[in-house]
Formats: C-alpha cells, structure tokens, sequence
C-alpha cells in the first residue's frame, strides 16, 4: 500500500515539475519575436549586420523594422483575424566566375491573395524591401500568382510568415 | 455666401475625385502602350495587336526606353494593380547606363537591347549584329534538336547588353511571367542579360589556344549565347526545374552547339578532386557542383543517344512542384526517363560513367578527350597490406548519394599478387582496373567477391597501377564500403536515416504513388518499394513491362493524391502491409499462413457445425 502511494507520489511530483518546465520554458505571448529572411526561410532573430527584419507576436499586427529602428507600435489585430508578413524575392543561383547564390528582393510588386477556390480576395503591394503584410480572417489563401503561388492557413490572433518566391535568376 | 462658398467647394472636391480614375486609368495605359503592352482599359482588337506588336523581319528603329522605365518608377504607385502586375516585369529588366537603343535580329525573334554610352556602351553596331545573329544560329540549333524554343507571348524574346565583367558573370537568364501552354503548365517567359563586349581579361583568360582578343570575345558570347539561351527554354519547360541538372544541361549544350570552344571543360578538375559529393549538389564552380555535371549529359547521350537529354526535360514539363513552391528533384526524374524509354536506370548508367571517368573510352568529341581532366585518386597505396590500421591512409569510406572514390595502387615487388577483399553495404558498387601499359582491363571478381590481381609484383612502378572504383549508386546517403589487401575487413553499417538529397524538393519520379503518399521521394518506406522494384521488378521483362505500365498511368493519380491529404493518409494506410511485407518477407510470410490456416480452420469447423446441427429450414 506505502509503495503504490509513493509512486503516486512521485507521479504528481513529475507532473508539477515537468508543468514548471514547460511554463519557465514559454516566451511570454507578450513579446515580440523577430524574424530575418536569409535567402531561403525566415529563421528567428534580427539580421547580423543592416537589413530588414519583421517584428511578430500574438495577436498584434506584424512590423517590419530596421535595426536603427527603436522598437514596433503595437496595433491589434481585429477580432477573429490573423496576419501573414513576408516577403517576395527572386532566387539567384550559379555563378561560372564568381558565386551568383543568393536573392533579389522584389519591391513594389503586386501580390494576389487569393481564397482556396481561387477568387481573390486582396491585392497588397510590396515595400521597398520586398516585404509585404495582410490582416486576413481566419482561413486557407493562396497568396502568390501560379506557378509561384503557395498555400497559407491564417489562424486567429497569428501572424504566418510567407517567403514567396516569384522568380529565378540563372547566374553564369 | 459662406453657404454657396461651401457648395461650390463640395462640387468641385466631388468632381475632382469623380475625375481621377480617368486620369490614372490614361496614366496606366500610357506606360502599358508605351513598353508595348496592350492597355487594361480596352478590349483587343487585331488592329491594336498590329499597332502595338512590332512587325517582325523588320529592324526596330532605335529609341531610348531609360526615362520611360524611370517615369514607370516615379509613377509606380498611381497606377491600377491590373496594370502594376503586366509592367512589373519591366521594373524588373535592366537600366542601361545610356540611352537605351534596341535592334531586332534577323529572324525577328530576339529584341538586342544595347546603348552607346557609358559603362555599358557596345563596342559598335556590327557587335550587336553579331549577338543577333549568334542568338539566331543559337535558336535555328536548338531547333533542330527538337527543343521547344523559349516562350515569348508571341513578342519577340528580349536580350541585353550590359558590362557585367565587374561582377564576373558572363550572362543570367531571369524568370519572367507565367505562359502556360498545354504541356506545359509551369512555363514562364524569362529574359537574359549578357555582358556588352566579353573583351575583359575575366573572360579572355578563360579561353586558351593562339585566338585574338576579337575572336576570344566571339568565342565568349557564342558559348554564353547557347547557354544562356538554354536556360531561357528550361523556364519554358518547367518553372521548377532543379538548378544543378539546369547548369548541367545548359553547359553541356554548350559544345553540342560550339564544339571548337573548349572552356567548359575546365570545370571537370572541381569535380573530380570532389567526387565524394553527391551529383545533384548545389551548382558551384569550386566543387564542381551544377557545371562540372555536363560529362554526366555526355555518358547519357553517348550510351542512349542525344534525345535522353531533351527527354528528361519533357518528362519534367509534365510535373508539378512537390509544394510549397519548391523544386523538383531531377534525380528521379532522369531515374524514371531511363528506367521506361531506354530500359536502363540512374543506378546502372551512373556506375557505367564513373568507370568512364577512370577508361576514358569517350565515345564522341574524340578529339577533345585529352582535355578531360583524368580521375583522381582518393588515396595511393604504395606500402602493403593496405587494412585498417595504415592509417592515416584510410581504406575505409562512407559516401554521399551517387558520389565516387578511386583508390590508387602502386606496384612493388614484394607483393607479388594483389588480392583485394572489400565490406560494403547494399548501396555500394565496385570495380577494380588494371592499368599497364596504355591497355586498361577491368578485373572481374570471384565469387566471394574478391578481386585478384595475377602479376602484380611484375608491373612497372613507375607507369602502371591498379585502381578501385567505389561508388554509391543509390540515391541513399551514408553507404559505406572498407577494404584490405590482407583479407582482413571492418565493419560496415547499412545507412538507416535516409538524408534528403540536395538538390531539390523531392518527388516527381520513381514511385508516384507511394512518392506522393508519403510525400517525399526518399521517405525510408519509398525507398523499400523503389528497391523492390530495382531488385525484383527490373531484373526480368514481365517485371520490367509493369513498372513501365505503372510509370505511364500512375503520374495523373500521384498529382490527385498529393492535392488530397486524406487520400494520402488512405494509401499510405494501403500501401503499409506491402511495405512491411516486402520488408520482412519471411515474417510477412508466417503471417499470412497463419491467417491462411485460421481461416482454413474457421471454414472448416463451420462445415462440421453444419454437418451436426442441419439448417431446419432445408
């Protein structure tokens, strides 16, 4: 009988401390959470030396910031709504003399955000820097033109980071 | 009066607003009929086609283009995103550092942009004649071979000259919009860029031979022409082609289409100094990666004749992307093409072009061979036994997916015979050659596996070797091999985490269905069944005729199944026993006896209860 209650025991023991973990373990959803494009994907963190970078948390509209840039304004998304950030570019390969491997931001360039049956919903443009946002509902998009268009699912009070390549550049 | 004032204010405000989408909607057609697109606002007639589209045969008559392209990005913003997303491609062309003049070639299908002014000023106007007409050789070429010229949209295709020397590239080929076809659902129109002269010491060095700096350049733009062009009809075949076998392809042309002009071969020593890598790396003129591939094209169309190539990319404009905008790995591709129109494989070829690499057997450009640069040897033995322990010489590798090794052994009289014993994995092929002499022979290896080399203490140290050949035909990374003069082995470990391939995204090829099931060409699960079909399918013609039967009417289900996730999971749930039976076939084998038996003993006590108990109703 004393062994099965020291086994609940240390059952309960585990399960608070593994719960300790876990909730020392999360990012306060009040943060932000800065993401950098390096040619392929965003992978977390600011960019190591200038460049453009987006500002991401929950529930708030996503930023896109510099580092002379101070901080983000934080402006809430509407109710039942997500955001998508990203950023459009043409991938550059190659290189017979010198490596050409790399990317080309693609600013001022319209992007179609279409719903999954195809009926476009938004058109945004994209910044000097490539990068563009949209405050959407809660749902699956297209965002992109074919052949280069991806799929998106936007959820409620989340930002979806989209790297949306539209091109490439044979480099020789 | 303040009241009149107000209304008066109100009217105009409401007229102006009233008026500015007829002014920005002059504004977008102005740009849009200005770089020769048709206006958003109006429906197409064939006259305005005819106005608006430049008559071919016909010399354009020069114009300058740079302050219209920079009043498009003054104006970017006021105009509508109709018009924004059929002039983004003129954002997105080149500035030239003069004003800009353009001459039609004489087919009429390329649009030679030049200026004679600035850093980008051509050398004179008998230079851009000669690019319009190397670029019209280029396409009468391709023709000929039965390629699909670039789309355009019926416009003529558009080339420019500029001084790309400082950035060292000779030209770049940039994706445009899409122009599907049917066939050709993933096509898109493209532009290139090539340097405005190639008389820099960047390209002149490049080419050896007694040339004069004019026919170096000539030489320069006829190779960039052809390349580069290439490229332009890949986007036409399929957006999402893999960059490596695209470089390959399009290096390779360039001595189909200008035998005379060697400089590609000086890709081939990167490669060879890093065969370890697999084939399908990233292109990189450093490790051979993309460029150095082109004698790969070479072996494919010496063994299966030139229209392998061209194959390869049609059965890629019948692909989709594997999602997520990615492309699609070539490896499978080019594996399914051989497997069903030349009854060979990726596997059998590849292990046939390595030993190339070593015979030096070229069956075309005879006269070049001597330019080929000769294999290299990961190791030369000079001191015997070789085995595991004359480190730091290690006998022992673990290569990537299709990738290669040569080890080197010299003779010496102390060892009389030279028997070599090797360990390896599944994936793992060899060869071992003898060299005296100038003859070259492949040694066949006993039953055991083994090779012996009879008289090996007799060759001349100086002149002849032997040599092995080790290479990873799968498609699988990390498949080992170790070996010894001395009989003695190390262990070896069949790889178990199939790493994925660098190239690209995976699928397309080899087994559709399953490929699309589990959604990657190298989930460990595909390739059990790929090889089954490599070991047991392959190896006879009932086997061979229905995987070729499979490889014609699955791609349309593969593409079905991959828009669907529940039918993904479906048959992936389907396709489990067969895996797991092809497996463990002797666990499989139990198993489906003893339900076999179990149901055998059901229907049979049944029969005995029916024996006993009659039905009362009969």
């Amino acid at each position: 009988m004393t062994s099965v209650i020291n086994i609940l025991l240390a059952g309960v023991a585990v399960f608070f401390l593994c719960t300790a973990l876990s909730a020392a373990s999360k990012r306060p959803t009040s943060a932000w959470n800065f993401y950098h494009f390096d040619g392929q994907t965003f992978v977390a963190g600011p960019p190591v030396g200038e460049g453009a970078f987006l500002a991401v948390r929950d529930q708030t509209v996503p930023v896109l910031l510099t580092l002379k840039e101070t901080g983000p304004d934080a402006v809430p998304l509407p109710k039942g709504t997500g955001a998508i950030a990203g950023i459009c570019y043409i991938q550059t390969a190659g290189g017979k003399l010198a490596t050409g491997s790399g990317y080309l931001p693609c600013p001022r360039i319209p992007i179609t955000i279409s719903s999954s049956s195809g009926r476009p919903v938004a058109t945004v443009q994209t910044d000097e820097n490539g990068y563009f946002q949209a405050v959407l509902a809660a749902g699956v998009y297209r965002v992109g033109t074919a052949p280069q268009a991806r799929d998106v699912t936007v959820e409620v009070a989340k930002t979806t980071l989209v790297p949306l390549r539209t091109g490439k550049r044979m480099v020789d | 009066m303040k009241i009149v004032s107000l209304r008066v204010a109100a009217t105009l405000v409401f007229l102006f607003s009233f008026c500015l989408p007829a002014f920005a909607a002059q504004l977008d057609d102005h740009y849009l009929t200005a770089f020769g697109e048709q206006p958003v606002s109006q429906t197409g007639t064939d006259l305005q086609k005819a106005i608006l589209l430049p008559a071919t045969g016909t010399a354009d008559p020069p114009h300058c283009g740079t302050p219209l392209k920079h009043g498009l990005q003054r104006d970017w913003n006021q105009l509508e995103p109709a018009a924004m997303k059929v002039l983004a491609k003129q954002l997105a062309a080149p500035v030239l550092s003069g004003a800009e003049s353009t001459l039609l070639s004489p087919s009429g299908r390329f649009l030679i942009h030049y200026t004679t002014s600035g850093a980008d000023a051509v050398p004179s106007l008998a230079w851009v004649q000669t690019v319009a007409q190397t670029f019209d050789d280029v396409t009468v070429s391709y023709a000929a071979r039965g390629w699909n010229l670039a789309p355009t949209g019926g416009a003529p295709y558009n080339v420019y000259l500029l001084e790309l020397s400082a950035q060292r590239i000779y030209g770049q080929t940039t994706s445009g919009q899409s122009l599907a076809s049917p066939g050709f659902a993933n096509a898109v129109g493209s532009f290139i860029e090539i340097d405005n002269d190639f008389l820099e010491p960047v390209y002149q060095n490049a080419l050896s031979g007694p040339l004069t700096a004019a026919q170096k350049a000539l030489q320069s733009l006829q190779i960039t022409a052809a390349h580069e062009y290439h490229h332009a009809i890949q986007y036409g075949y399929n957006f999402f082609f893999d960059i490596w076998y695209a470089e390959a392809t399009a290096t390779w042309h360039e001595d189909e289409l200008y035998d005379p002009v060697n400089q590609l071969y000086n890709y081939l020593p990167a490669w060879f100094n890093n065969s370890t890598q697999a084939l399908d790396i990233a292109a990189n003129v450093t490790t051979g990666g993309g460029y150095g591939r082109w004698i790969t094209n070479r072996y494919l169309a010496e063994q299966h004749g030139t229209i392998v190539i061209r194959n390869i990319w049609e059965k890629l404009a019948t692909l989709n992307s594997p999602g997520n905008n990615a492309d699609i790995s070539m490896i499978p591709v080019i594996d399914s093409v051989l497997i069903t129109t030349f009854s060979s494989s990726l596997k059998n070829d590849y292990l046939g072009f390595v030993k190339r690499i070593y015979t030096r057997d070229w069956a075309s450009h005879t006269s070049d061979i001597s330019l080929i640069h000769p294999y290299t040897p990961l190791t030369t033995f000079s001191l015997y036994p070789v085995n595991a322990t004359t480190a730091p010489l290690t006998s022992a590798i673990t290569l990537a997916h299709d990738a290669f090794a040569f080890y080197k052994f010299t003779p010496t009289p102390a060892v009389a015979n030279l028997t070599i014993t090797i360990n390896k994995t599944s994936g793992i092929q060899t060869a071992l050659f003898r060299k005296s002499g100038a003859i070259i022979s492949e040694i066949t290896a006993a039953a055991d596996g083994t090779f012996t080399v009879s008289g090996f203490g007799l060759m001349n140290p100086a002149a002849d070797e032997v040599v092995l050949l080790v290479a990873n035909t799968t498609t699988v990374n990390g498949h080992m091999a170790s070996f010894s003069s001395d009989g003695s082995t190390s262990s070896v470990t069949e790889p178990v985490i199939a790493a994925p391939a660098a190239g690209g995204g995976g699928g397309g090829g080899g087994c559709f269905i399953a490929t699309a099931a589990y959604g990657s060409y190298l989930h460990p699960h595909v390739r059990i069944l790929r090889d089954f079909r490599d070991r047991h399918l392959l190896t006879n013609s009932p086997g061979r005729a229905f995987v070729a039967l499979y490889y014609r009417l699955s791609p349309p289900a593969a593409a079905f199944i991959t828009r669907h996730l529940p039918l993904r999971l479906l048959v992936r749930l389907l396709l489990t026993p067969v895996v797991v039976g092809i497996a463990h076939p002797a666990a499989a084998g139990v198993l489906l006896l003893a339900v076999a038996g179990t149901m055998a003993c059901r229907v049979r006590r049944k029969r005995i209860t029916a024996d006993i108990h009659p039905d009362p109703a009969l």
